[in-house]
């Protein structure tokens, strides 16, 4: 399923695929779900979804490397959100997915792997609609918000994907267990 | 058109550093051994190749000042002047001068303001040039010796020359234009006329603006020789059809030419006649003559012998030049040979080899699951094919060391000149080969070392004689093949490395603490620890606070690792261990706790059965010793080391592997056999895990960790000391 297969499917009612912000402020965003908790990421963080296959995993690794895939000769590392999160390691169902997300990092960017419960869809969020993220109440870390969606009646939390997947920091936590082991 | 143009011009400044280097290693050679015929005539082919081919883009400053180079070692070579410390050092500086003018050609803008002062530099060095080749200490003997010798091009006497050219159909894509070798003649002498060829011009509907039609007939009043005629055409001298007719050839050489060319015979005559080579007059007549003498013989003269019989030159004089002509040609195709080639095309085909060898198998694997005997043998012989791709395609990226090595020797001259050390720089293994991309990255932290032992080691000559050592000091480099890596060594006979005051600083600087009692090779390898530097003085040339640590680095990037040995008083070696290859590796698969891991096969020494009893006695602690024919051998058990859980029961069995010095076992439940390894880099996320070198993919589609022995083991040894040291909550890390 690519994202552009996802992005014809979704539903239009919420406005137009042309209709930005004159900041540029991006509008379409996917949106998933992790432990019942719907989440999103800005699309143009995305480059596509797969269905999730067990990556081989890397020992010596925090618990939240779930391991690495073969993306078409690449390989890619796969980061299990909710172990991310500080919660439980996702169990593997039928609807898990891998999102290949692009992160930019010293050395240029990166494609990491984000394993999810379920993919949902891609919605246009207006920026009139975001709210900025609480300061508490939000069950994760506020710094990995970038804000609260309002969709239908209810709140998705945008992530903040430069820090969910900031290399830097998950390569120190990386080093931290390794010099503890 | 001027982006084909670019594109020579950049072949040209990549050859002209070429013979830069070339120049650079043969002076320093001859410093070393004067008087070397080879290396003399080598010297002076680089220097008139540069001229050359700056002639034919019309870098006027590079040709003037090579020039001046040029003429002066024409004169040593015919032996009318000495080639003299001092002059080897004026033309190490005029060779550094043709590089400055080249780089100045090349890129205008990067060094605004710096021009004039190397125009004055260039004015400085071109007197001294003038100078040397003024002075002429050489006798009458010396010369006549350096005549018998050499090859040399005799200087003729002002003569007109017919010059008759056909450019190849591919001039322009290849990036040349004919307007350039006409320039470069026209530096030779008078150029006239210049009659353009444009029979070859098809209708305009044929008509390719890509391909060259064109052909030249000229006449070239100058002194120079048949060879330096020829020079100039040398970038083209494969693809283009050229014949030179001497001065005062004789109407049957304009006959043989008239001949040989492809266009209608009358319409050569009108050419030459127009040209002013042969009367009108004369060539009916020697039209005549030939018609009757093919009639009569009914064969055709060759026009050796034609020549010999009309102008009464001697037949062996003519056979002798044609034989050189034939060994010329030889020797232009053997350079022809050599192609340039983009690294990164090179890069791209290496990347679809790695496919490829995934891809293969992949393919074999299927065969054999579905066991079809034909199907896989067939896989296999493909797999094979592709084994020699592979090792074909890395074989290209494979250079000698001894380029890298070669850059030294200026260093070492130049330092030991400034120092007023005497030094002798040796090299061994510069034909050992490795890695293009090993060998960029591996110039600094060599140059590092080199310089480290040539400030730091070597001693000054009183200090030396002191110790009663030869004040001729010794650096040497030295390279070779050692289970599947490249071992480089820098060593030196200078004063050695103190181990006291290594522990000394490095407690001061808080690298350890005091008391720790620790091995002699311990202590000097601290000196690659960040933040150490034994240099009480800084000098100009290290200790710019680009350590040891920066060296280490560097290495351990490439999946390297350095070393360091030394006696106080007896010098130093350092010892770099690197990968051959940082793309495609043999590799040795193997499966722990259900997940499949590879060894580079180099290091794998032997496999054994892990026995019942050495299993028992392991448990599922990490680390463990087991009984390897009578001797002690350490196992990483690596499940355990790895955190996964242990099967006690079914067979296991211990791969071990051998590392420079180093020996260990590594407990694995399955062998899975050789497996061709695409290296595929993990990424800065795992940048800081210290046993897995990188990834590859299997035949499966899935993915496996490639283990770094080295680094592993490492670990293993460290964690075993901190197994020891219980008393520490927090292991020192590593």
């Amino acid at each position: 399923m690519s994202v552009q297969s996802m992005k014809s499917a979704a539903p239009s009612d919420a406005g137009d695929d042309e209709e930005m912000q004159a900041g540029g402020e991006p509008t379409q965003y996917l949106t998933f779900s992790l432990n019942g908790e719907m989440f999103a990421v800005a699309i143009d963080h995305i480059k596509e979804i797969i269905e999730f296959g067990q990556p081989t995993e890397v020992p010596m690794m925090p618990r939240f490397i779930r391991g690495v895939i073969n993306l078409r000769g690449a390989v890619v590392p796969v980061i299990d959100m909710n172990a991310r999160f500080g919660r439980e390691a996702s169990a593997v169902s039928r609807r898990s997915c891998t999102v290949i997300v692009e992160v930019r990092s010293e050395d240029g960017p990166q494609d990491i792997g984000i394993m999810v419960d379920a993919v949902s869809a891609v919605l246009d969020i207006p920026a009139s609609d975001i709210e900025p993220p609480p300061s508490f109440g939000a069950r994760i870390r506020a710094e990995f918000l970038q804000g609260m969606g309002k969709v239908g009646g209810r709140f998705v939390m945008i992530l903040n994907m430069a820090q969910v997947l900031s290399v830097d920091e998950l390569a120190h936590l990386g080093d931290a267990l390794g010099a503890a082991a | 058109m001027t982006s084909i143009l670019d594109q020579a011009a950049g072949t040209f400044f990549a050859e002209a550093r070429e013979m830069l280097v070339q120049m650079e290693d043969c002076l320093l050679r001859l410093d070393a051994e004067p008087g070397d015929r080879d290396t003399l005539d080598a010297l002076f082919r680089s220097a008139h190749t540069i001229k050359g081919s700056a002639g034919l883009f019309g870098f006027d400053h590079v040709v003037s000042f090579t020039h001046e180079v040029e003429t002066l070692l024409d004169r040593v070579r015919d032996g009318t002047i000495e080639l003299t410390a001092p002059l080897v050092a004026l033309l190490l500086r005029s060779a550094d001068m043709i590089g400055r003018l080249i780089g100045a050609v090349e890129s205008p803008a990067a060094e605004d303001g710096t021009g004039a002062a190397r125009d004055a530099e260039s004015r400085a060095l071109l007197e001294a040039l003038h100078a040397a080749t003024g002075t002429r200490p050489g006798d009458g003997t010396t010369a006549a010796g350096g005549m018998a010798g050499g090859a040399s091009t005799t200087a003729q006497a002002t003569g007109t020359w017919h010059i008759s050219v056909r450019f190849g159909r591919e001039m322009f894509r290849n990036g040349m234009d004919p307007l350039a070798f006409l320039r470069y003649l026209s530096t030779l002498g008078d150029l006239e006329p210049v009659v353009t060829l444009d029979d070859a011009i098809p209708a305009a509907e044929d008509f390719d603006p890509e391909t060259c039609y064109l052909g030249f007939e000229m006449r070239l009043s100058t002194g120079a020789s048949r060879e330096a005629i020829e020079e100039a055409f040398s970038f083209v001298r494969e693809d283009c059809d050229l014949r030179l007719v001497p001065p005062g050839s004789r109407v049957e050489a304009y006959l043989a030419l008239i001949e040989q060319l492809p266009e209608a015979d009358p319409r050569l005559g009108e050419i030459l006649v127009a040209c002013g080579a042969v009367t009108r007059a004369e060539l009916d007549r020697a039209l005549a003559t030939q018609a009757r003498t093919r009639e009569t013989e009914d064969v055709q003269v060759p026009i050796g012998a034609l020549l010999a019989s009309e102008t009464g030159v001697p037949a062996q004089v003519v056979e002798a030049a044609a034989a050189r002509q034939v060994k010329t040609r030889e020797t232009r195709a053997e350079e022809s040979r050599l192609l340039r080639i983009g690294a990164d095309k090179l890069d791209g085909l290496i990347n679809l080899v790695g496919e490829l060898v995934i891809a293969g198998a992949g393919a074999n694997l299927l065969a054999q699951r579905a066991r079809d005997r034909p199907l896989t043998e067939a896989t296999q012989t493909v797999l094979r094919l592709v084994e020699d791709i592979r090792n074909s395609a890395l074989q290209l990226r494979m250079v000698q060391i001894g380029e890298t090595f070669n850059r030294y020797r200026r260093v070492v001259h130049d330092v030991s000149k400034s120092l007023g050390k005497q030094i002798e720089l040796t090299i061994s293994g510069a034909d050992t080969e490795l890695d293009k991309s090993v060998v960029e990255r591996i110039g600094d932290p060599l140059m590092h070392l080199v310089r480290n032992a040539l400030d730091h080691g070597i001693e000054m000559p009183g200090e030396r004689r002191a110790a009663g050592k030869p004040e001729t000091a010794r650096v040497s480099l030295n390279a070779f093949h050692d289970s599947g890596s490249i071992v480089i060594e820098v060593i030196d006979d200078g004063r050695g490395l103190d181990r006291d005051r290594i522990l000394r600083k490095a407690i001061e600087r808080g690298l350890v603490e005091a008391g720790t009692s620790m091995s002699d090779s311990e202590v000097l390898n601290l000196v690659f620890e960040a933040g150490f530097s034994t240099a009480e003085r800084v000098t100009d040339l290290s200790g710019r606070g680009v350590g040891m640590d920066v060296v280490r680095r560097n290495i351990e990037a490439l999946r390297g690792s350095v070393s360091l040995s030394s006696r106080v008083g007896e010098g130093t070696r350092v010892t770099i261990r690197l990968p051959l290859t940082l793309a495609i590796i043999d590799g040795f698969l193997v499966e722990v706790a259900g997940g499949s891991y590879v060894l580079p096969l180099d290091m794998v020494r032997e496999c054994v059965d892990l026995r019942p009893e050495a299993a028992a006695q392991l448990g599922d602690a990490p680390l463990g010793c087991i009984d390897l024919h009578g001797e002690v051998l350490p196992v990483v058990h690596l499940a355990a080391w790895f955190g996964r859980p242990v099967v006690a029961s079914g067979r296991r069995s211990v791969v071990v592997v051998r590392f420079g010095e180093n020996r260990a076992g590594l407990v694995v439940d399955r062998l899975l056999g050789e497996f061709q390894t695409v290296i595929k880099p993990l990424g800065k996320l795992f940048a800081h895990l210290r046993g897995i070198g990188g990834s590859t993919i299997l035949g499966s589609g899935e993915v496996a960790l490639i283990l770094d022995v080295p680094a592993l083991v490492a670990s293993a040894a460290r964690g075993a000391q901190a197994q020891r040291k219980e008393e520490q909550t927090c292991p020192s890390s590593p």
